[in-house]
């Protein structure tokens, strides 16, 4: 037992060695966070997704599958094992002990609750697994890496532009993800500054749904019968602002500017109803780039602890570009921005 | 001294019956615990073990506080908001002047207020108590998320560590509950939860409170719920307002699963527990197959309808010879 423990701390110390010689620039001096170099490759890479059913999550685990493909040709991985936790961040807890007994190299994590994972993820970290998590994030900083765009700031560009249309005067109608979901809070917290430095836009009320166009439409619907004045939608979510969208159609009201998100269906609707519009994205490739990190922190690389991926908005002049790429796909899904590894490279060099 | 061993008799050829209808699902939580012991034979150490008692506790607290209300011939749709207030109440009263013992005691004060009033307004105003907790659900699940808008607070390290770290501590509270419950169902209001349930008529004629007893169990299950949200507390370290809710269609089911039935008296406290057990083993044991998500979905559907089937069939076949 003491022999091969030994052996193989031997061999980690030649690997490491080798590392060095090979990036003699210095990259490799310093390891990711968690990583401890006692894991070689291929790798086995779990990804502990917390819901898998919503058009998004499948778009992003399918750039998570795409990207493991793409790496068992490099011979960097040999497996993807994925977990839905179907809504339960207490078996997401479950699901990512699981993952740290099967002695995974790897977890891609997506959160079902910012804090409740934190002790078992600080866990998979002690034990040299590493951990990369995206879009919904933990609180604690026992990961490899983090990577997300930034909520506040999709709320205050989305805020900024709305009062860019209405001459920062008018009634407008903000809609939300559900209460309590970070992302939903963060998105209108960011929104919070530019109202109240524009106190012409008066906020008549404000939607909590799930990101799923029905509520959407049904929660607008009633708020059209009882408002007869309104300038704008801040929807904060694209799902959200295609059911908005219908819901005036239906109505046989006039549409107003509308913010949202790349959803094709509001990128449609947008088109095709000639609405003021302007979307941002959470683009589905996070999930590729986050094992691609895991991959490069376990092959040695320093990565950034916080990995701040740009958000991508899509305007006027934009827009074409994006539909052109619809028929790829699904028609309840995200067309997301291109992605190749010199975009993934970049973003890891920041 | 004849009447005391005649009794006895009567009470272990009623619990041979009782055994008898459960060990179809005994059989069937038996081999998955088996199964998964041999996929990942760390299980049978102590941090395994004790990894995988914490992630099942707070299931099995919830299910005995559903089966609770159950045997009395009543439901909860409000298990889930409780854990999250559970949770949500420790989270932000830990870190204050209260400190952990204050916080305990926080969450069980609200745990048994909450689940009073809602017994008295079912037992009192004879309201549905589907209705009254839904209602309920609604009302609490708003508080928590007045209380903590979002994930945060404050756990003590040494508590997190205590309750949920690699000794099995939740494991033991939860021996040490099942046996309170045992004793609980010695004294006349426990045997009153099984007696009004089954027969409240019956019962109300033989002596029998029945709406305080009601009162009594929806305090006891709320209680329960409080403190099983108070453990997920400590083994997230932190407070979440809406992190319970999946719980309540889970306790419903686990204790169906486990032989109580939906119209009072019918079932056992052993077999809800054995319920939860099997829907937290299922899904480590599918993990440990390497099942993908969407087999996960159906595989887990079907492991229910058969271990629901499977101690019918056996009933139904012994029923025939």
């Amino acid at each position: 037992m003491n022999n091969l423990e030994n052996s193989r701390r031997l061999l980690a110390g030649a690997a490491a060695a080798t590392a060095l010689l090979v990036f003699s620039a210095g990259t490799a001096s310093a390891a990711a966070n968690c990583i401890k170099g006692d894991r070689k490759a291929p790798y086995t890479v779990g990804w502990a997704n917390i819901y898998s059913v919503p058009t998004w999550m499948k778009q992003t685990e399918g750039t998570i599958s795409a990207e493991v493909e793409e790496l068992k040709k490099a011979g960097l991985v040999k497996d993807l094992m994925i977990t839905d936790a179907q809504g339960n961040a207490q078996t997401q807890i479950q699901h990512i002990q699981s993952m740290i007994d099967a002695n995974v190299d790897a977890i891609v994590v997506i959160a079902g609750s910012s804090n409740a994972l934190d002790r078992v993820i600080s866990d998979a970290c002690d034990k040299g697994i590493a951990v990369v998590n995206f879009d919904s994030l933990v609180n604690t900083d026992k990961v490899t890496a983090k990577i997300n765009t930034d909520s506040n700031e999709w709320g205050a560009t989305a805020a900024k532009w709305m009062v860019d249309q209405l001459g920062g005067k008018g009634k407008i109608i903000i809609m939300n993800g559900p209460a309590g979901i970070s992302v939903s809070d963060d998105r209108r917290k960011g929104a919070q500054p530019v109202l109240d430095a524009n106190p012409g836009l008066e906020v008549i009320t404000e939607t909590n749904t799930e990101y799923n166009v029905a509520p959407a439409q049904e929660a607008m619907t009633s708020l059209l019968f009882a408002n007869p004045e309104i300038d704008g939608v801040l929807s904060l979510g694209g799902a959200l602002s295609a059911g908005s969208v219908m819901a005036f159609d239906r109505q046989g009201r006039e549409q107003v500017p509308t913010s949202g998100e790349n959803a094709r269906q509001f990128l449609e609707l947008w088109k095709e109803k000639g609405l003021k519009g302007w979307a941002t994205m959470q683009p589905n490739w996070l999930g590729a780039l986050s094992v691609y990190t895991a991959v490069q922190a376990l092959e040695g690389k320093d990565v950034p602890a916080f990995i701040k991926v740009p958000l991508p908005v899509i305007d006027d002049s934009t827009i074409d570009g994006y539909l052109a790429r619809a028929a790829d796909f699904p028609a309840d899904g995200y067309i997301y921005s291109d992605y190749d590894k010199a975009l993934f490279d970049k973003l890891l060099a920041q | 001294m004849s009447a005391v061993s005649s009794s006895g008799w009567l009470y272990g050829a009623i619990q041979r019956r009782r055994n008898r209808s459960l060990g179809g699902l005994y059989l069937v939580v038996a081999a998955f615990l088996i199964l998964y012991a041999v996929l990942f034979p760390g299980i049978l150490s102590v941090g395994g073990f004790s990894k995988f008692t914490q992630n099942w506790f707070p299931l099995a607290l919830v299910t005995m506080a559903q089966a609770l209300l159950m045997l009395n011939g009543g439901i909860t749709l409000a298990i889930g908001p409780l854990v999250s207030l559970g949770a949500v109440i420790a989270a932000t009263t830990m870190g204050t002047a209260l400190g952990v013992p204050g916080g305990i005691l926080a969450v069980a004060f609200v745990g048994l207020a909450i689940g009073a009033v809602t017994g008295a307004i079912v037992a009192h105003l004879r309201l549905p108590a589907i209705i009254v907790t839904l209602a309920g659900s609604f009302i609490i699940t708003g508080v928590a998320l007045i209380l903590l808008p979002r994930p945060g607070g404050f756990i003590p390290d040494w508590l997190s560590i205590t309750l949920a770290g690699h000794t099995p501590v939740a494991f033991l509270l939860l021996v040490v509950i099942v046996l309170a419950w045992k004793a609980f169902l010695a004294t006349p209001l426990g045997l009153g939860i099984y007696a009004a349930g089954d027969n409240p008529i019956g019962a109300f004629r033989s002596g029998v409170p029945v709406e305080q007893v009601k009162i009594v169990a929806f305090a006891l299950s709320s209680l329960l719920a409080a403190l099983a949200g108070l453990f997920v507390a400590a083994q997230t370290g932190s407070g979440d307002p809406v992190i319970g809710t999946p719980f309540t269609l889970n306790s419903i089911a686990a204790a169906v699963l486990g032989g109580v039935g939906f119209l009072g008296g019918k079932g056992t406290m052993r077999g809800a527990i054995c319920g939860s057990l099997l829907l937290s083993v299922m899904i480590n044991v599918m993990f440990f197959l390497g099942f993908p998500p969407v087999a996960q979905y159906i595989a887990q559907g079907l492991i229910i309808v058969g271990a629901v089937a499977v101690p019918e069939l056996l009933a139904k076949g012994r029923a025939r010879r």
